[in-house]
């Protein structure tokens, strides 16, 4: 990879970069300048400079936060909620899972259980969503009903609904990792008269920041920009939204207008892209490591 | 000490029992059909409570089983209703006359048998296989060629990365609409002006199918490019000076050495790219939402760029046909899972031969 | 013991998460929910206020006026929930009915909406203002639909367009007379200024339900008496159509096609078509009376430059006798059989009188489906339809009762490829009866 190249293919090689660059980010360039103009403005001249100004962009933006169905403020509000509580759980608890299945499957110590755990769950990956989506929805109606917790259309009833499908993935990378902690450190607390709890939350846990991190990335991700799950559980334009629902509920209303659809779609954009700009690294890195391991 | 745990056992003896009672209780209302609003905090609530007891009962000789089962609990109880219960229901749904709320009478596999009837089904599938096909090869190209861009000797290369990656943040819904926007207003303005075109790619299939690869090749190569470029950066630095010395070119180094070094790599990102292809949802309904007449079979559809797992969404949701959207469904986890064995298999033969 | 206090506080962060997980507090849940809304209503949803689903997210405001106006007179409180039209309206109402939480009033569009809710809904027909209306939703169960605006489906015209070729629209009313007056104004759209003599949209994945639902509904309803059902019969019958008519009708889309603006005709987008018709770019357009408000707020500055030229409808005449504009409540209010009708009951009584109808009719641009009402809107098709209905020249809305889907996911895509060419007048007819039946089989 050190190969030495030549000046001339350095810049051929910068151009070709550069080039990509323009093209992969036109579309957000393209948003950026259109929620700065009027509906006719754009349908005039989607490309230009010409009729774009701020008072025009303030109005977009009271537009569409104030619009009764995409409620900016709310749906932002619900999607980070679910987003924040899924996660905290999910490495909460997935963490737990994880190491009892790790412990149990090592190589001197290999429980069945554990495995048929473990295998179940790394199955369940290939499941595609939509093979589980009718059923579940019915089965969170049936359950909910019958002991009389709301599980559809509310927030818990989806952070569970995350819970279980973000499952996999979680112990996946954990047991990874765990597989790789020395048993010996253990066994020295054990003998220190560490409760077997406190192993994992003292010894343990603290470990496991880095494939925490990595799990914690790539739920939040999928979590966030998830459409079908929400839209199923919430309905398309329930009382409670996450973002992408409130955008599909928002532009599919029978008037089309590309100034407020834009600015719609810059506010559901502009967390992620914020959040990147702070945290590219662990973002990038997260979503490398989630995928090689 | 002794005495410290007799009191603790009455503690989670009573806090276990208590945790009884109120799931007793709450089972009883659900079954005797009440109505009450307690029933459901009760039924948590007694959850917990005999959670809580069993876990703090002093005992040395079950404490470690009981940890166990009270660290798995929370995740597997999730993971069994989301998704096991929902799965083996959905088998069973795809046999019978299911609309969602309940069922009257097996059908057998008349389900299964109607649907390879369905001109428009059969379609979707085609073009859902052709739209994997594309995909893995193009964007696997187009990232393997970005991640050498990106691991050679230009400046910025920190940034291009990011840029190339952003797309990837936004979810399919939103980009869905962006691009809409960019092929029926920008791209049409262009093209209605140099070529008098009136119409946009997205109104004719063979065109619209061509942007969605476009989409989602924007989308999703710069991620795949990340794994490459991790990829290529571990290959070791001191085989490619050996080779350097031994007098091969650029070229034959990325054929002969780092190409064959990063197999794996190539072999998850084949299998990330195949399987998101074919789960592809969110970009197909903001885009054309299915639309596109095609001719297919002697029938004229009308759902030319609909991929399945659109076209299962429509079965069941706004066409009301629950029963069969869940066969589809199911026909649907067989061909990924099958296809996503053949392909681990063959991958990993590939790897073991280089 | 200080494993035991850790082991302790351990196991209530657990419980919280069970607890949060599991949805125990509902209690804090719907405050959460509530104060997630935006705190647009003070004091949350108090029982006994009553919870309205409108289907109509652009008078939005009006009615949150109105639902104010009613709790400062009453002291009971409005909810108003706006869901826009592209929305599954009837999804979401499946969904709060299974998850038990229905609101009081809800809006039904049709035939089919109305037979989600068999043995739901409230019989109406000893209201006060069922007596006041013949736009109340009626069926075998009694009235179940209040009635709120009026709409019209007609080939909307520019006036001063039509004047300037000598045009008297009350002559368009056989083909010949349509076509030779296209033919006139295209003649003359260089000195017009004028684009293109009818501003006719086909998109399919945006603009299905113009082309799919209301140009179509003219097939089915143009030139019938209201109660007429013959074609929405023969459709419901599996799918079957009247050739005869139906190839008439192709001809005269076959005319819509030649005459549109070919730029925008494949592709175009809603806010295009109405704005390019404000300008005074078209001499007609396809949409309906519901283009009034944008014209007149959204397009305001365009509309006011082209002279806020006078408008109104003709026929879609595409055969001999079809002389009619369909008009229709385009949905209706229904309210659920459940603990809060009575007040819901009274709040629809309310809505039908004076005070509510002066602001449905001047703020929201509505045209009163109630005889008693004499505000008249300040609407460009207000007068246009009063016309129609004083001459006794309206059809009904029929194309409601038509299966679900239909327009979206098969006939609105064969309106795009007759546009665009790839099939001609019996192609297109072909092609209709195909995925009409094919809709119906599925």
């Amino acid at each position: 990879m050190k190969t030495k190249l030549k000046t001339s293919t350095l810049v051929i090689l910068m151009v070709v970069a550069i080039a990509v660059t323009i093209y992969t980010l036109s579309p957000f360039f393209l948003v950026l300048i259109n929620v700065f103009k009027n509906a006719n403005g754009i349908v005039a001249n989607p490309v230009g400079f010409e009729g774009m100004s701020f008072s025009q962009l303030t109005t977009n933006l009271s537009k569409v936060i104030n619009n009764s169905n995409f409620s900016f403020w709310s749906a932002f509000g619900t999607s980070a909620v679910i987003t924040i509580i899924s996660l905290v759980l999910l490495a909460l608890f997935g963490g737990m899972a994880s190491w009892v299945i790790s412990r149990n499957m090592a190589k001197h110590n290999t429980k069945k259980w554990a495995v048929v755990i473990y295998m179940t769950f790394i199955a369940s990956m290939t499941i595609p969503f939509q093979v589980v989506m009718l059923p579940l929805i019915s089965t969170f109606r049936d359950v909910g009903k019958f002991v009389g917790l709301p599980l559809l259309q509310s927030i818990p009833g989806i952070v569970f609904a995350y819970m279980g499908f973000g499952g996999a993935m979680t112990v996946f990378v954990l047991t990874g990792f765990i597989k790789g902690i020395p048993f010996a450190l253990e066994e020295a607390a054990s003998i220190d008269g560490c409760p077997h709890e406190g192993i994992y939350f003292r010894i343990i846990l603290p470990m496991l920041k880095p494939p925490l991190t990595t799990v914690t990335i790539l739920n939040g991700m999928w979590i966030w920009n998830d459409y079908l799950l929400p839209s199923l559980m919430l309905g398309q334009n329930g009382k409670v939204k996450t973002l992408p629902v409130a955008v599909q509920a928002f532009v599919g209303s029978y008037v089309k207008q590309w100034d407020l659809i834009l600015t719609a779609a810059l506010l559901a954009m502009i967390p992620m892209i914020i959040l990147f700009f702070f945290a590219q690294k662990q973002i990038m890195g997260g979503m490398v490591d989630g995928a090689v391991k | 000490m002794a005495k410290n745990n007799a009191g603790q056992k009455m503690i989670s003896g009573v806090l276990a029992a208590l945790g009884v009672i109120f799931l007793a209780y709450a089972l009883i209302m659900d079954f005797s059909g009440s109505g009450s609003s307690l029933r459901g905090p009760a039924l948590i609530i007694g959850a917990v409570l005999f959670l809580i007891g069993i876990f703090t009962f002093p005992t040395i000789k079950y404490h470690k089983k009981i940890v166990n089962i009270v660290f798995l609990f929370p995740l597997l109880f999730c993971f069994a209703v989301t998704v096991i219960i929902p799965l083996c229901l959905g088998f069973f749904y795809s046999t019978t006359d299911w609309n969602g709320i309940r069922m009257t009478q097996f059908v057998g596999l008349s389900n299964y048998a109607a649907m390879f009837k369905e001109p428009g089904f059969l379609w979707s599938v085609l073009l859902t296989i052709l739209f994997v096909v594309f995909n893995m090869v193009l964007v696997n190209v187009v990232a393997f060629c970005l991640a050498l861009l990106c691991t050679s000797r230009i400046k910025g290369v920190g940034f291009f990365r990011a840029a190339y990656f952003l797309p990837n943040l936004i979810g399919g819904i939103v980009l869905g609409y962006v691009w809409q926007f960019v092929f029926n207003n920008v791209l049409l303005s262009f093209t209605s002006k140099a070529f008098g075109m009136n119409s946009s790619l997205l109104s004719n299939t063979p065109t619209a199918f061509m942007a969605i690869i476009v989409v989602y090749i924007w989308q999703y190569a710069g991620y795949i490019m990340l794994l490459y470029v991790t990829g290529l950066t571990q290959v070791p630095g001191d085989v490619l000076e050996a080779s350097a010395i031994d007098g091969a070119t650029g070229w034959q180094t990325l054929i002969h050495i780092r190409m064959p070094m990063i197999a794996s790599t190539f072999t998850i990102c084949t299998f990330m790219t195949l399987t998101s292809a074919f789960k592809q949802f969110d970009v197909n309904m903001a885009l054309t939402n299915g639309t596109g007449s095609i001719n297919f079979m002697g029938n004229y559809l009308t759902n030319g760029t609909q991929m399945l797992a659109l076209n299962i969404y429509n079965t069941a949701i706004t066409k009301n046909n629950y029963a069969m959207g869940q066969a589809k469904a199911v026909v649907f986890f067989i061909l990924l899972a099958c296809v996503s064995i053949i392909q681990v298999r063959v991958s990993n033969k590939k790897e073991v031969e280089m | 013991m200080k494993k035991r206090v850790f082991s302790i506080l351990l196991c209530m962060a657990m419980a919280a998460g069970l607890t949060a997980c599991g949805g125990g507090d509902t209690k804090s849940e719907s405050a959460k929910s509530e104060a997630a809304e935006g705190g647009s209503e003070s004091g949350g949803a108090a029982s006994g206020a009553i919870r309205l689903v409108n289907g109509k997210i652009e008078v939005d405001e009006q009615l949150k006026k109105l639902a104010k106006m009613y709790e400062e007179e009453t002291g009971v409180a409005v909810e108003i929930e706006s869901m826009g039209g592209g929305i599954d309206i009837q999804g979401t109402l499946k969904g709060y009915y299974q998850a038990d939480n229905m609101p009081d009033i809800f809006v039904n569009g049709g035939d089919t909406d109305f037979g989600n809710w068999k043995g739901l809904l409230v019989d109406m027909s000893d209201q006060a203002w069922a007596a006041d209306t013949d736009a109340a939703y009626v069926n075998d169960e009694g009235t179940l639909g209040f009635p709120y605006t009026t709409e019209a489906i007609g080939l909307a015209y520019n006036k001063s367009i039509l004047d300037a070729c000598d045009i008297d629209p009350a002559t368009l009313t056989t083909p010949d007379a349509i076509e030779k007056a296209f033919e006139t104004i295209d003649s003359k759209k260089d000195e017009l200024g004028v684009t293109a003599v009818v501003g006719y949209y086909t998109e399919p994945v945006n603009l299905y339900w113009s082309t799919g639902n209301h140009v179509f509904a003219n097939y089915i309803d143009a030139g019938l008496d209201r109660d007429d059902t013959t074609y929405i019969d023969m459709l419901n019958d599996g799918g079957q159509v009247d050739d005869a008519r139906l190839t008439e009708f192709a001809a005269f889309i076959g005319l819509l096609n030649k005459y549109a603006d070919q730029e925008l005709l494949v592709s175009g987008t809603y806010d295009q078509q109405i704005l390019n018709f404000s300008s005074g770019k078209y001499a007609f357009v396809t949409q309906g009376s519901w283009i009034g408000a944008t014209m007149t707020v959204d397009d305001a500055d365009a509309y006011a430059e082209a002279g806020n030229f006078e408008c109104g409808m003709v026929p879609y005449a595409f055969t001999e006798g079809a002389d009619t504009i369909l008009t229709n409540s385009p949905s209706w209010w229904a309210v659920y059989d459940g603990d809060n009708k009575a007040a819901a009951l009274e709040f629809l009584q309310w809505m039908s009188e004076d005070k509510a109808q002066q602001v449905l009719v001047e703020e929201a641009g509505f045209v009163s489906p109630f005889k008693s009402c004499t505000y008249v809107a300040n609407d460009p098709f207000a007068q246009t339809i009063s016309d129609y209905v004083a001459a006794g020249k309206t059809s009904g809305w029929h194309w409601l009762g038509m299966k679900e889907g239909l327009a979206q996911n098969y006939t609105g895509q064969v309106f795009c490829d007759y546009a665009q060419g790839k099939m001609d007048q019996t192609q297109f007819v072909d092609t209709l009866k195909q995925v009409i039946q094919s809709a119906y089989a599925g």
